[in-house]
């Protein structure tokens, strides 16, 4: 039996059994149960070994999720001997044995694309970033580009699960599960783990947001992350029932308690009290929830820093605003993602699209974590599932339906905020941004590296499920001390 | 091992304190106590994978074992030697200091070694034998069946613990209904069964519950989260099928009581029986429930080869409890299973025409399986059709009456509506997607599971460990069904004895109801597991015969109170089985009761799925708008959860801690959260419920408050309230009052919620109030939970 399930059935017994504590209404009896107690209510006897395993640098993440594929080509990953060679064949050995989706089957044959935007370098660090985001690249000392990802997977699914969850096939716990287990919540009111999406309007995007990118795979279902919606209650089922208002609910909650505070005392189940907290926990969300998503207390200097959709309730840019809301009130996790990455046939017409709608508020958060001392102890991740092929996919006459296909042997990512050297590139790709060249980052070394950054030893952050203690990085993985500060 | 716990039984009759003494040289198990350390620490080097096997060492095999172990001499063993070392080159396993051994692990070890080194198989690879029961048991007055024997002995062997009493009349009732039908008792049943003093009360109601229709209902729900059934594909497209009547089967052949051995046969293998009748090919929907992709950049042989890796890896878990993915890329890390063993049986599904193609939701092979109602009609169109062409024909054939040539062309027209209408018909006619063989692919071996990276190939078989298929069978799914249902199978009747345990006491014997291998659960009480295993053979799979067992013996009807007040505190998750279960209902069964004891639940059964209340723009939100969510009006928002529409990608709202439907799944673990809290206290369901639940009393009983608050208490408890109880919710009920007596308004809004109408002559203030009551009530701890 685990320290935490002691301690919480110490907590339990005293609470029931204590001298005075009979006959104590609802009230006093929620507030016995009191933030600690809140907190162990919600782990299980599986809890893991103490963490953290080392001194954390983030104590939060917001991982910026771009669905789909952003093209590292034309957005990061400049290379003037791509434009040299645009519209010549690609050379054999860059493809070779590779594999592509099925649109392109064999690259064999493939014409080279020169970046469709011009690139410019950036700040003192003088890090490349193309003209699709200006936003992005005012703040380049920020922020650290890591130029060397690749990943195993060329389909979107499975690759978004790998990168979330360490396995292409959907069921295992993703990130954020995994950190909701083992680090546990910092907020009395509020999950600890949020999901927000967001797709631009007008895209032709048809990728779904499938719930195992939030799941909690084998992990009890309490981590998993809870989507908060862009229209309708942002969390389900978290408004009153129309006629019955805040007042009346209390006061029937404290009933409530009780009958369960008798219950308790007859059965001594720990699980009765436990609900109690929970019943007491959604009654802070019921305030909680709305307080976080109206945001008519923002100055407008604020919002205008985001853009001008922020106001829209289920835009990227309202998402990012909310993440922000979200970190502020103690949330360890927020998964903002946005959907319509996937230019197989638009990086010369969607790509705008999509690039204005997240350029600015991505940037926008960066700077107000920065301004209010979170970007310290935040982590910020912001990338796709892989990049985009340095070769066409499309006729080379036909312009604007120019597109490239799914890339996973050389991509890019940036990351901001806690522990993290900004103001770099890190590792490379070759002369076309095709394969990595130097310093190769996979996913599973990100995600070892993302683990270290809170405080986790990735090999040690682990479950027993099917007779085998089971992580995030599966056998792999590496915490990549370039990164770091 | 079964004589080794016999001799403690002995040893118990002597008292206490021989036993006291006795545990001082207790055996070390083998299978219990020192196979866990070998297979945690040793395994992943020197364990069955020969691939990563070091300085060719097995440590999973009594041969290889006997190389570094002296029997009788621990402190001689190589093996001590090694993982007791403090030196760093020389201790295993090797590398981090922190994976040493405890010292608690190698006293284990030596202790092991001295007392003999014994050698057993796997627990779960044996073949399952009757065990003697118990005789020593102390407390028999408690003891009504063999269960109660076994559970008895080992509770007060190993833990000096005793029974609980049974439980009180009301609660036994409300639990063995929940357990039994999924919905709560009725109160006259309630009232009937706790005035009726004949010996055999119990055993009546047993009997009455296992006959009625709700009991397939109730474990169908368990077998669609096992064999992976939704009502549409999954992954990007998620377009919707109709494997529904697959579904309505497995309610049926569940009440029909249809044996076991049949029930799996008929799944794997019911198109290759002769003359297999439509049930027969229907039942192999089972297989075909898995996923379809239709991601566009996907291929369709990968498809396929996914497509059975889950059928093989369902199966694994299903019907053996092994954990066959682990040898899709290699050889299994801890159990004897081998990469080679994953692809034979593999070969077994591979014969179907399925090609992994195309984003048609039903693929083929599919089977049209009309419903009664569909039928009726397709049978009178085509009655009607062929009197017409009859009549047409004779009209034409007598020339002798005047030309009618209008007439003719009347009934040409009408001939023509009538075709169409069959063929109308004939579109509606569910086409249900099933198995058959017939292709002759090689299967191979494929590298990391890779559909392209064939190896060698390898012919369909069942995995080396167990006994062979019959000299001269051919090798196909029918002779696979054949060898997992064959009595000396040692997993199958394991396996599926454990999952109605689970069903019945929350946890399993076994723990990891999904893996019986190696790293799984090794069960305390394996003597109990292997009588019910072998009793459940002998009895020829009868699976009633299996629940009216366990629900009758004493250890389940035990009171569910601890004994004392530190009975869940010492055992949490009740493996000793001192008590009778007490955990929260599943979510489904907690909508299921609700909806009962309103009395809006509407008892129809089967059918093309229903879509109930949920949030608007869920569904629309995660695809884009490309799947909008129509709800239902009228009795389909009311019916059982098991027709609720289950979409892949966006599973119902509603269902917390459920399968997510899109892989084998045969345990949930519970939790405890606030976003259950919201979803009872809130959704539409629940409110509706509560509303119904305050109309109909209030329509029914002209007594006190006091009086309805017993009724309400009778509904969703099965008994009446307590004298505090009732204080409470008194005293709550005129606070209530007073508040929408200030404030009519919210009232009448309550009162409008859900698509029912109310049909009280109380006025709304009043309703209101009694809706938040039942609303509580619905809430409580032990409405929630099954006591």
């Amino acid at each position: 039996m685990s320290v935490v399930r002691d301690a919480q059935l110490r907590l339990t017994r005293r609470t029931l059994f204590g001298a005075s504590s009979f006959g104590i209404g609802g009230a006093a009896l929620a507030s016995l149960l009191g933030a600690d107690q809140q907190r162990l209510a919600a782990r299980t006897t599986d809890s893991p070994p103490e963490l953290p395993h080392q001194a954390p640098r983030a104590k939060r993440v917001i991982y910026m999720f771009q669905n789909g594929g952003p093209t590292h080509v034309d957005l990061f990953d400049y290379k003037p001997r791509l434009g040299d060679l645009h519209g010549q064949l690609l050379p054999d050995s860059f493809a070779q044995g590779k594999r592509f989706s099925t649109m392109t089957g064999n690259a064999q044959g493939k014409l080279l694309l020169a970046p469709v935007e011009p690139f410019a370098q950036h700040g003192q660090s003088g890090a490349w970033v193309s003209a699709f985001l200006p936003y992005t690249a005012a703040i380049a000392d920020q922020l650290c580009f890591v130029k060397s990802l690749h990943t195993d997977a060329v389909n979107h699914a499975p690759a978004i699960s790998l990168l979330l969850s360490g396995a292409q096939i959907p069921g295992r716990p993703t990130l954020g599960a995994w950190l909701n287990y083992g680090l546990g919540s910092e907020s009395e009111e509020l999950p600890s783990f949020v999901v927000m999406t967001s797709v631009s309007k007008g895209t032709t995007c048809g990728q779904i947001f499938y719930e195992f990118y939030w799941g909690s795979g084998f992990l009890p279902s309490q981590f998993q992350g809870v989507r908060f919606r862009g229209s309708g209650d942002p969390v389900l089922y978290v408004s009153n029932p129309p006629g019955i208002d805040r007042s009346l609910r209390r006061a029937w909650l404290n009933d409530l308690a009780e009958l369960n505070a008798d219950k308790a005392r007859e059965y001594h189940d720990p699980e009765t009290m436990a609900r109690v907290a929970q019943y007491e926990m959604a009654f802070r969300m019921q305030a909680s929830v709305p307080e976080l998503t109206d945001i008519s207390d923002e100055p407008s200097h604020i919002l205008d820093m985001y853009g001008p959709q922020v106001r829209e309730p289920g835009t990227y840019a309202h998402n990012c605003l909310l993440a922000r809301r979200l970190v502020e009130r103690g949330v360890r996790f927020v998964q903002v993602m946005h959907a319509g990455w996937d230019q197989h046939l638009s990086v010369t017409t969607e790509l705008y699209t999509q690039c204005r709608d997240t350029d600015q508020p991505s940037a926008a958060l960066v700077r107000d974590l920065q301004q209010r001392g979170l970007l310290e102890d935040t982590l910020v991740i912001w990338g796709g599932e892989f990049g985009r092929t340095p070769f066409l996919q499309g006729k080379m006459e036909d312009r604007p339906k120019w597109g490239r296909d799914h890339h996973p042997y050389g991509f890019t990512m940036w990351l901001a905020g806690g522990g993290i050297r900004a103001g770099q590139s890190y590792g490379s790709t070759d002369e076309l941004a095709f394969n990595v060249a130097e310093n190769p980052v996979h996913v599973h070394d990100l995600q070892a590296t993302l683990l270290h950054l809170l405080g986790i030893d990735h090999k040690k952050l682990t479950y027993r499920f099917q007779g085998r203690q089971f992580r995030l990085t599966d056998v792999h993985g590496q915490v990549v001390q370039g990164l770091l500060i | 091992m079964v004589r080794g716990v016999l001799r403690f039984f002995q040893t118990s009759i002597v008292g206490v304190a021989a036993v006291a003494s006795a545990a001082a040289e207790e055996p070390v198990s083998f299978q219990r106590q020192i196979q866990p350390i070998l297979a945690e620490n040793c395994y992943a080097c020197h364990g069955p994978d020969p691939e990563h096997r070091q300085a060719d060492l097995r440590l999973d095999s009594e041969e290889g074992l006997r190389t570094v172990v002296q029997p009788g001499n621990g402190e001689a063993s190589e093996l001590l030697r090694r993982v007791a070392s403090s030196d760093p080159d020389h201790r295993m396993p090797p590398g981090d200091p922190a994976l040493a051994l405890t010292p608690a692990q190698v006293g284990l070890l030596r202790l092991w070694m001295d007392q003999g080194a014994r050698w057993d198989e796997h627990w779960s690879f044996v073949p399952i034998t009757r065990p003697p029961i118990p005789t020593s048991a102390p407390f028999l007055r408690q003891i009504r069946h063999p269960i109660d024997r076994f559970v008895q002995a080992n509770l007060w062997d190993r833990h000096r613990g005793v029974c609980a009493p049974e439980a009180a009349r009301s609660t036994l009732i409300r639990r063995v209904t929940l357990d039994l039908t999924g919905l709560p008792p009725e109160p006259h049943h309630v009232d009937a069964f706790v005035r009726d003093p004949a010996p055999d009360a119990y055993e009546r109601l047993v009997d009455r519950l296992l006959a009625a229709p709700a009991f397939g209902e109730r474990v169908a729900w368990d077998w669609l989260d096992a064999a992976r059934y939704a009502d549409s594909n999954g992954y990007q497209d998620d377009n919707d099928r109709t494997m529904w009547p697959w579904r309505d089967w497995a309610v049926h052949v569940i009440n029909q009581n249809l044996p076991y051995d049949q029930f799996t046969c008929w799944q794997l293998a019911g198109d290759l029986l002769p003359n297999a009748t439509l049930e027969q090919r229907l039942a192999t929907g089972f297989c075909r429930n898995h996923m379809i992709n239709g991601e566009g950049g996907r291929i369709a042989e990968e498809n396929r080869v996914d497509y059975i890796m889950d059928i093989t890896e369902t199966v694994g878990t299903v019907w053996l409890g092994l954990t066959m993915n682990c040898c899709r890329c290699h050889d299994h890390k801890f159990d004897p299973l081998t990469q080679q063993d994953y692809y034979q049986l593999f070969a077994f599904f591979n014969q179907t025409p399925v090609d992994g193609r195309g984003r048609d939701p039903q693929t083929a092979p599919v089977l049209e399986v009309p419903d009664e109602d569909l039928e009726r009609e397709l049978q009178a169109a085509q009655l009607a059709l062929a009197a017409l062409g009859d009549a047409t024909d004779s009209s034409t054939s007598t020339s002798t009456s005047t030309s009618n040539s209008a007439s003719t062309s009347t009934s040409s027209s009408a001939k023509e509506s009538l075709q169409k209408r069959v063929e109308q018909l004939r579109q509606r006619i569910p086409r249900v997607m099933v198995m058959a063989d017939g292709h002759d692919r090689v299967t191979y071996v494929l590298d990391r599971g890779q559909y392209n990276r064939t190896g060698r190939a390898v012919t369909a078989d069942v995995p080396a460990q167990f006994p062979r298929l019959p000299k001269g069978a051919s090798p196909n799914r029918l002779a696979l069904a054949g060898w997992i249902t064959d009595p000396a199978n040692p997993l199958t009747a394991r396996v599926v004895v454990n999952r109605v345990w689970q069903s019945l006491f929350g946890t399993g014997l076994v723990k990891t109801v999904e893996d019986f291998g190696i790293q799984g659960e090794r069960p305390e009480q394996l003597l109990l597991l292997d009588w019910l295993a072998k009793e459940f053979i002998d009895h020829q799979w009868d699976y009633k015969h299996l629940v009216r067992l366990i629900v009758t013996s004493h250890t389940y009807r035990q009171s569910s109170r601890g004994g004392d007040r530190m009975a869940y505190v010492d055992d949490p998750e009740n493996r000793r089985l001192a008590r009778g279960p007490r955990y929260r209902l599943p979510a489904w069964m907690i909508r299921d009761q609700a909806l009962a004891v309103s009395g809006l639940l509407v008892h129809r059964t089967g059918g093309a799925p229903v879509r109930g209340y949920q949030p608007p723009g869920v569904w629309e939100e995660a695809t884009f708008g490309l799947r909008p969510y129509d709800r239902d009006v009228g009795a389909s928002l009311y019916r059982r959860s098991l027709y609720t529409f289950w979409r892949r990608i966006i599973a119902p709202t509603m269902f917390f801690d459920n399968a997510a439907r899109q892989v084998c799944t045969v345990r949930t673990v519970r939790t405890n959260t606030p976003l259950h809290a919201l979803l009872t206290l809130n959704d539409v369901t629940f409110v509706e419920a509560a509303r119904e639940l305050a109309a109909g009393t209030l329509a029914s009983t002209d007594g006190s408050d006091r009086d309805r608050i017993n009724a309400i208490y009778r509904r969703v408890c099965a008994r009446d309230a307590t004298e505090r109880e009732a204080e409470i919710l008194q005293h709550a009920l005129l606070r209530t009052r007073q508040h929408y007596t200030r404030d009519p308004q919210a009232a009448q809004q309550l009162v409008s919620v859900g698509d029912s109408v109310p049909s009280t002559p109380q006025s709304s203030m009043e309703l209101a109030s009694w809706t938040n009551l039942c609303l509580t009530v619905l809430n409580c701890d032990e409405a929630l939970t099954k006591e």
